[in-house]
């Protein structure tokens, strides 16, 4: 697939299975399974704790993971804008609320706003959480061939919510190349240059259009080929991932106690 | 052969078919869609056991909605369509998707398996195959389309050609007695254009699959075809084999379609040679043979 990425801010579908199905690092040969368990581990492990020096260790602990395993850094911290807005948009205006020492105060229309160290910190927090499992989430799936992923997903996920996995996941490609070749018939004739905000989003708002119309067309037609072969409601996949060896029931094991450890050392759990 | 040449919009009148080779008999079949537009109209066609059958007709002349009938797809709102001696009438919903495999054009709509193995096992499985069977099933198609080596990949690393090989391959192996193709080498490279022909041939001699071809690709038809169907608004025009609808330059052109390259070229060599073309080849070795006797 060699089809230009949408945008640098956005993960690249067809990057991430490039080197998902490239094989070439060291964590590629971990079990699918392992990594997915630690994926859950380590989404529990940053919902139980805020200690911040054990959030920024696993971090940095993970982009080390990542780097060791040869995927684009450059990339990925491009891809960070996202989780990045995201946190901002949530927690921006919390943030001048927290009550703590002040760092910064002013009034706006008579009401006064102080952002305190308290603040600060929840967002710092907040941005290691999102970016912790964002980074995870993507070396799980740059390392773990997209057969087995769809496999994990088949068995762990119940009915529907496979269905719709494993119908999305593919024509998510497609649905990316036509939007890109739409995006290219655009610029082609100069509609990526036209500099007027009113027009540019009038623009895209008719491509979006355009793909929504033409995905449910392509829909059509994908349902129909599946009811020539006799679908009947529901598929899987037929791959099957490969067992755990002891180094990883017991890489697991070691997971699962540091989680542990965590939530009984948190207040609110119980430490 | 003799052409059967009739006018769309008369009294339709079905050829007298050889009942013990007739697998598929659509008898003055006719389906409006929603929209009121006419997608086949007192259609008259019929398939019969190992042969190949190009439906060749310009674009909205109804030659895909034929096939989505011969599948169970659509069903006529009026007249029947037989299969294999099993008569489908007006709503009936059917299971022929056993008997009549269905090739689409555009081959990203057929691949939407995570894995090539996943999607060709997936007719198998839905014909109540076990995992075993499916497998071998697959495996078997995979091998007799020569993708073997594709079975771990995933669709999207996938060339047109091949992706096309795989949609063959996910039909074959759900081993059906017809395959219904629609423009099977449409936007394909020449390499993979003739891999899909040796294929089509195949599909005949070696498995005695019988194969319903709809295309613009005349040169494709000329070459495999056993028998041409020309089809013009919703119904069968004329049938004959292809040289004799092939040469026929008015009959093409009332279809709205033009000859063969290899038409072409023989009418040229003899007018430039200044010879008759009174023989009719559809193929290279046959021109060859043509231009030799004279």
């Amino acid at each position: 697939m060699s089809a230009a990425a949408l945008s640098d801010h956005i993960p690249d579908l067809n990057l991430i299975t490039y080197y998902a199905e490239k094989q070439q690092s060291f964590l590629s040969r971990i079990n699918p399974w392992t990594k997915f368990t630690y994926l859950i581990l380590i989404v529990l492990l940053v919902t139980l704790t805020g200690n911040l020096i054990i959030l920024a260790l696993l971090y940095l602990f993970i982009l080390s993971a990542y780097a060791a395993a040869h995927l684009p850094l450059r990339k990925l911290f491009g891809w960070y804008t996202m989780p990045v807005i995201f946190v901002i948009s949530l927690v921006g205006l919390m943030a001048w609320s927290e009550p703590g020492n002040p760092i910064i105060s002013f009034t706006v229309a008579g009401f006064p706003v102080m952002l305190t160290d308290n603040g600060i910190l929840l967002v710092v927090t907040l941005l290691l959480k999102a970016l912790i499992v964002v980074t995870f989430s993507l070396l799980f799936l740059m390392t773990t061939q997209y057969k087995y992923f769809s496999a994990i997903i088949y068995r762990v996920f119940p009915s529907p919510l496979d269905q719709i996995f494993l119908m999305t996941y593919r024509f998510l490609f497609l649905t990316l190349a036509m939007t890109g070749s739409i995006l290219n018939a655009v610029r082609s004739r100069g509609g990526g240059l036209i500099h007027s905000i009113l027009i540019q989003g009038r623009i895209f708002a008719e491509v979006f259009a355009l793909v929504f119309i033409r995905s449910f067309e392509r829909s059509e037609r994908v349902h129909k080929a599946m009811i020539a072969r006799g679908f009947s409601g529901s598929y899987g996949t037929v791959t099957t991932i490969p067992s755990l060896r002891i180094t990883e029931y017991l890489f697991i094991c070691v997971g699962v106690v540091v989680v542990l450890a965590v939530a009984l050392t948190t207040p609110s759990f119980g430490g | 052969m003799t052409i059967i040449r009739t006018d769309p919009l008369s009294s339709p009148h079905c050829p007298h078919i050889d009942k013990d080779r007739e697998l598929i008999h659509v008898d003055c079949a006719s389906h409006v869609y929603p929209d009121g537009s006419v997608g086949i109209h007192e259609m008259c066609f019929y398939v019969q056991k190992n042969e190949i059958v190009a439906l060749c007709g310009p674009n909205g002349s109804g030659k895909s909605t034929l096939i989505e009938h011969l599948n169970g797809l659509l069903t006529p709102s009026k007249g029947h369509i037989a299969v294999n001696g099993k008569l489908i009438s007006s709503g009936d919903h059917t299971d022929l998707w056993r008997e009549v495999g269905v090739v689409f054009q555009q081959s990203d709509d057929q691949l939407f398996a995570p894995t090539v193995l996943d999607d060709v096992m997936f007719g198998p499985l839905n014909m109540g195959m076990t995992h075993d069977a499916a497998l071998n099933a697959a495996t078997g198609a995979l091998e007799a389309v020569g993708a073997a080596d594709l079975v771990q990949k995933l669709p999207n690393y996938l060339s047109g050609g091949q992706k096309r090989l795989i949609s063959i391959a996910g039909i074959l192996a759900m081993k059906p007695l017809i395959i219904a193709m629609d423009e099977p080498t449409s936007d394909l490279d020449p390499v993979h254009s003739g891999m899909i022909e040796g294929l089509i041939r195949e599909l005949k001699q070696h498995y005695g699959i019988s194969v319903v071809l709809a295309t613009h690709d005349l040169d494709l038809a000329a070459r495999v075809a056993d028998r041409v169907c020309l089809v013009k608004k919703g119904s069968v025009f004329a049938e004959g084999t292809p040289a004799e609808i092939f040469y026929d330059e008015e009959l093409l052109f009332e279809t709205g379609l033009l000859p063969p390259q290899i038409v072409n070229v023989y009418r040229a060599y003899c007018q430039m040679q200044g010879v008759p073309a009174d023989q009719h080849p559809i193929n290279i070795e046959e021109m060859m043979a043509a231009i030799r006797g004279k």
